[in-house]
């Protein structure tokens, strides 16, 4: 029920209607509950409702954690690595 | 925004949550609230990873469609079969909850009465200007996801004066029954994760109180799986550290005030009241209902339906027990045999985002008993 769906804004017709992009779908939405949007921007919708403007520059900070968490990840898999192989050399 | 399912970003994020549940005296328990969570934590496999490093995940009360009391789905079933051209539009998976008095799916409607399904609440709108000679019923269910929608509806339905429409509403907020869960202290938890797109619409505030008054960490999570594991990992910091409170791990999506004019609209159009939540009981303040002075589009005024209390489950359903996380669905001794996706018989095996529907369509062991 609270399924919110990340779709891109393509058209704003009358100030509070227009359509997003899903998939390649364009959707019928409406922009009600949001102020300031133009095309391009990202949004929530839910139930035909934009809810909530993605913020770009958060979504970025988030991945790069992610990444990071990634990144340690294999660097952690790579010394487990090298210490087996240094192992197997040392037996 | 492929590394919020990437399988390496999974992996460190499990990895550096088995660091830190290695630090802890004791395994974690933390109730996912949100249904659509649940979802994320079965469908990627999440919650057998996390039960290996410490973790165990726990659902909560976030299907608006189950902790729908039986009495409410029944009103509905009795709208559209004793009264004649009546439409009730509603979301899909409220047609097929099954009461005492059959489900809107299965009853059979009045003359010239139908149930009508609807993807956005202003579809109804459209089918009450297209049908004026009908009375049309939008059976509105949610949270406070899908609240602001029906809040604007209704406004619109005012200002056009829409006299043959009217809502029979369900409307439930959040952060109550989280308290009463945390009160009744069946269960004890040592975490939250909020429901991210509830918190889209009320922002932070309003779950501070778990934390302050009751020492419970929590986090504001987004739906991917990386999502949720930042989640865990927030909330797991914060049992170490000894500090809870609420972070937002789906700042992307949540601001810290929520969605200024969604709370307007909520706030122009509806008010507060104590409500019944299958299982948990009757809540204070817990539920919303029309103003009064739009009390005509309010169809349980209008058609003088008396909802009375919340004690309509079917003998046997255990779906209450699992909306507060107290048992598990594979503990009921309906599922599966006596309860499934095809013929369900309580709400939680119904509705997509229901526990006990989850835990059937993501658990590969049931597959291979049938």
């Amino acid at each position: 029920m609270c399924l919110g769906i990340p779709a891109k804004v393509v058209q704003i017709d009358k100030p509070n209607l227009g359509k997003v992009d899903y998939l390649g779908t364009r959707v019928k939405t409406n922009f009600e509950l949001l102020d300031n949007l133009k095309v391009g921007d990202w949004v929530i919708v839910h139930a035909g409702f934009a809810i909530s403007k993605l913020d770009e520059e958060e979504a970025r900070e988030t991945f790069s954690i992610l990444r990071e968490m990634a990144e340690k990840e294999a660097l952690a898999n790579k010394n487990k690595e090298r210490e087996k192989q240094s192992n197997k050399q040392k037996g | 925004m492929k590394e919020l399912r990437d399988k390496r970003v999974i992996r460190g994020l499990l990895s550096e949550i088995e660091k830190r549940t290695r630090e802890l005296p004791s395994s974690s328990r933390i109730m996912e609230v949100c249904g659509t969570h649940t979802m994320t934590v079965h469908r990627y496999g999440l919650k057998n990873m996390l039960e290996k490093v410490g973790v165990e995940m726990v659902s909560g009360p976030g299907c608006p469609v189950c902790i729908t009391p039986n009495e409410i789905h029944e009103a509905a079933i009795e709208l559209v079969t004793e009264n004649e051209n009546f439409i009730l539009t509603t979301f899909g998976d409220m047609t097929r909850v099954p009461t005492r008095k059959s489900s809107l799916q299965k009853a059979v409607p009045a003359a010239g009465s139908m149930v009508k399904i609807v993807y956005s609440p202003r579809e109804s709108l459209e089918i009450a200007g297209s049908s004026p000679e009908k009375q049309v019923v939008f059976f509105g269910v949610g949270f406070e996801t899908t609240i602001p929608a029906i809040a604007l509806i209704l406004r619109e339905a005012v200002e056009k004066k829409l006299a043959n429409f009217s809502i029979l509403s369900a409307l439930w907020i959040i952060p109550p029954p989280l308290k009463a869960i945390v009160k009744a202290k069946e269960i004890a938890l040592d975490g939250f994760l909020y429901p991210g797109h509830v918190s889209a619409i009320i922002g932070e505030k309003p779950y501070q109180f778990i934390a302050k008054e009751y020492g419970i960490p929590g986090a504001i999570t987004g739906f991917e799986p990386s999502d949720i594991l930042l989640g865990i990992f927030s909330i797991l910091n914060q049992i170490r550290d000894g500090n809870p409170t609420v972070s937002n791990e789906y700042s992307r999506v949540v601001r810290a005030s929520g969605n200024p004019k969604a709370l307007a609209v909520m706030e122009e159009m509806l008010e507060t009241k104590d409500s019944y939540w299958r299982g948990l009981g009757l809540i204070p303040q817990s539920g919303l209902k029309i103003k009064k002075e739009y009390s005509a589009y309010d169809a349980e005024i209008k058609f003088n339906l008396r909802i009375k209390g919340g004690s309509g489950d079917l003998p046997g359903c255990r779906c209450g027990e699992v909306l507060q996380g107290l048992i598990s669905p594979p503990q009921c001794p309906l599922f599966v045999e006596k309860c499934n996706p095809d013929s369900p018989y309580g709400p939680c095996m119904v509705s997509f985002e229901g526990a006990c529907f989850v835990y059937y369509k993501y658990n590969p062991t049931i597959k291979n008993e049938l």
